[in-house]
């Protein structure tokens, strides 16, 4: 196990004791990634807000909810953070369309990028691997998965928006996380 | 055998990126609670498709929040923490526990997992600010009473208030419901307009609602942008000045 997923489990055990110091280091820690990853699938920043807060209220509040035993606690919050974003983008969908904004990983222009973003060498250094391995699948590939979770669109709405049968936006996607999966989890 | 896995394999694969819907959602669901768990390789790609979806929730840019967040995640902090129980509110929090268990009866399996965390998550927020004390809670009664009513949850400087309800019917095709809140019979749009989900309605909304005396919802015309409620259509109603 990595320093920092240590250090990240250290802390949420003391959130489960209602320690607010290590809730505020938590939240020093991932906040920034977890407000990128909501204003991404969003689009919104209020809507991001709100995700964010709430993930991080909830977890003040139900601490128990993560299990260590499943995997590191990064992986376990932002996906809770990933769930309410695709869950408030969704709700909002039903109301009016959304502008095309899912074409890249790059922070749209007008988002609030602070110069001063201090991040831990370790995430810096996963982010890399993790855009690596993004651009090594074919473009379509990239694409399905692209709309799929950073876009919170359903495989069949994937299918209308390209154009395609809904059973070749499985088979990309499943080509995709195979390879997604290989490539960071390769053996060490 | 390996053709079947193959095709769980596929549907692990959309299900973990929250990308599942209809019969695959429904296929997805019964798998993961009567194959997936008996099934070691089910297990390590669920697992490892898992892990994949978790990480690359890293690949955008970090962005630093408004610096207001973390000051009023904070201040929530504080209320949770010297939260107390009132017994009057009791019955009003065990209604809205009813209301999310029976919701997740109706849900897809596959999105249930989401779902449920949200909901649960929702219904810690409703349930904690109810038991913090001055909490109150006031019934939108449907005005021609064809239609469940909902409720209205907030207190005296809370800065937020919640409307929740269930077996909230559709609106009119083209329609969806705003909140307005009033005072002196003036009223004003607050929020977007919204729409129940399978029936379910939860709102939150980071204001203080004591200024105004008066909550209606109603049927309007998506991106018709109302400047004054209309009254076609299914309409609540509740006055705040009776709130306990």
């Amino acid at each position: 196990m990595h320093e920092e997923e240590r250090l990240d489990l250290e802390l949420h055990r003391r959130v489960g004791s209602g320690d607010r110091a290590a809730f505020e280091d938590l939240y020093r820690r991932y906040a920034q990634p977890a407000y990128a990853l909501a204003l991404r699938v969003t689009g919104q920043d209020a809507l991001a807000q709100e995700v964010v807060h709430d993930s991080f209220l909830a977890l003040w509040r139900a601490p128990e909810a993560y299990d260590p035993t499943r995997g590191p606690f990064r992986t376990f919050f932002l996906s809770l953070v990933h769930h309410r974003a695709v869950d408030a983008v969704r709700r909002e969908e039903r109301l009016r369309k959304r502008a095309e904004r899912v074409s890249n990983l790059e922070p749209r222009t007008g988002e609030d990028v602070a110069e001063e973003i201090v991040e831990d060498a370790y995430l810096v250094e996963r982010r890399r691997e993790i855009r690596e391995a993004l651009q090594t699948l074919p473009p379509d590939q990239r694409r399905v998965v692209e709309l799929a979770y950073f876009g919170g669109y359903t495989q069949a709405r994937i299918a209308e928006e390209l154009g395609i049968p809904v059973g070749t936006v499985k088979t990309r996607t499943l080509a995709a996380m195979r390879k997604l999966r290989r490539a960071l989890y390769r053996e060490d | 055998m390996n053709g079947e896995h193959d095709r769980i394999e596929e549907l692990l694969a959309g299900y973990v990126l929250l990308a599942l819907s209809g019969e695959d959602a429904i296929e997805a669901d019964r798998l993961l609670s009567e194959h997936v768990p008996s099934c070691p390789m089910c297990r390590d790609t669920l697992a490892g498709f898992g892990a994949v979806a978790g990480e690359l929730a890293l690949a955008p840019t970090p962005v630093a929040p408004p610096d207001l967040l973390l000051p009023r995640l904070r201040r929530e902090l504080d209320r949770v923490s010297g939260r107390r129980r009132r017994a009057t509110i009791a019955a009003v929090a065990a209604g809205v526990i009813a209301l999310v268990t029976l919701s997740g009866l109706s849900m897809s399996l596959a999105s249930r997992a989401s779902k449920a965390e949200h909901t649960k998550v929702q219904l810690y927020d409703v349930v904690g600010t109810l038991q913090q004390p001055g909490a109150s809670s006031v019934s939108l009664e449907s005005m021609d009473r064809s239609s469940p009513g909902m409720v209205e949850v907030s207190g005296p400087g809370f800065e937020r208030m919640y409307i929740v309800g269930r077996d909230v019917p559709e609106p009119a095709p083209g329609h969806a419901y705003q909140l307005w809140l009033g005072s002196g019979g003036t009223f004003v749009p607050v929020g977007d307009m919204f729409l129940p989900d399978d029936g379910l309605v939860y709102i939150r909304l980071t204001f203080d609602p004591s200024p105004y005396d008066e909550i209606l919802i109603t049927e309007e015309a998506i991106g018709s942008r109302a400047t004054s409620p209309s009254r076609g259509g299914h309409v609540w109603h509740a006055s705040l000045t009776a709130a306990a």
